[in-house]
């Protein structure tokens, strides 16, 4: 990360303008242990009172690196029940970053936002559609599979 | 604009200045060897 990903102009400038970057030894106790770090990089979204909201294991090259940060960060809004806040990162990375792993979960969760916020139901089978027409493989995909069945 | 990604060393600081910024945090471990 510090050698490709961290070096990326595009990267930095995410990072410093929508996040505090915090960067701890995998040994730094008690961190290590109450976050259950066994490899590294170990890389974790948390809010202002510590909770994980997002995490991964490994290298993750620039452009996908964004797109996981900004789902990070909807996923963090989404689970304070911010869910306008959530819906414009998941559009951005689906926008933006259609290609990168994260676009599919982006894809469920704008979904589930939207009928967070509105009790409709529509959003969570546009879902379904668009993870079974460009996602069909994805784990995603399988999850929404049950909104299918939706009236 | 900064060079590099200034990256905060402590904990507490950290979670103090995502309070003041609205912010979420970017939590790296990294091997320190």
């Amino acid at each position: 990360m510090d050698a490709v990903t961290y070096p990326n102009r595009k990267v930095i400038d995410f990072i410093q303008n929508r996040l505090v970057p915090l960067q701890l030894a995998s040994d730094a106790e008690p961190y290590a242990t109450n976050y259950g770090v066994k490899w590294t990089p170990s890389l974790l979204i948390i809010d202002a009172e510590g909770k994980v909201h997002h995490r991964a294991t490994g290298f993750i090259p620039p452009p996908q690196f964004i797109a996981w940060l900004l789902l990070g960060i909807g996923k963090a809004f989404f689970e304070k029940d911010m869910f306008g806040e959530g819906l414009e990162c998941f559009e951005t990375v689906i926008a933006e970053y259609s290609y990168s792993d994260s676009a599919p979960e982006a894809v469920f969760f704008r979904g589930v936002s939207q009928y967070k916020s509105t009790h409709q139901i529509d959003g969570l089978k546009m879902a379904y559609r668009v993870l079974q027409e460009h996602y069909p493989g994805s784990t995603w995909a399988n999850r929404a599979y049950p909104y299918w069945l939706l009236p | 604009m900064a060079d590099k990604v200034e990256w905060v060393l402590d904990y507490k600081q950290a979670l103090d200045r995502a309070k003041i910024e609205a912010k979420f945090i970017l939590l790296d471990f990294f091997n320190p060897q």
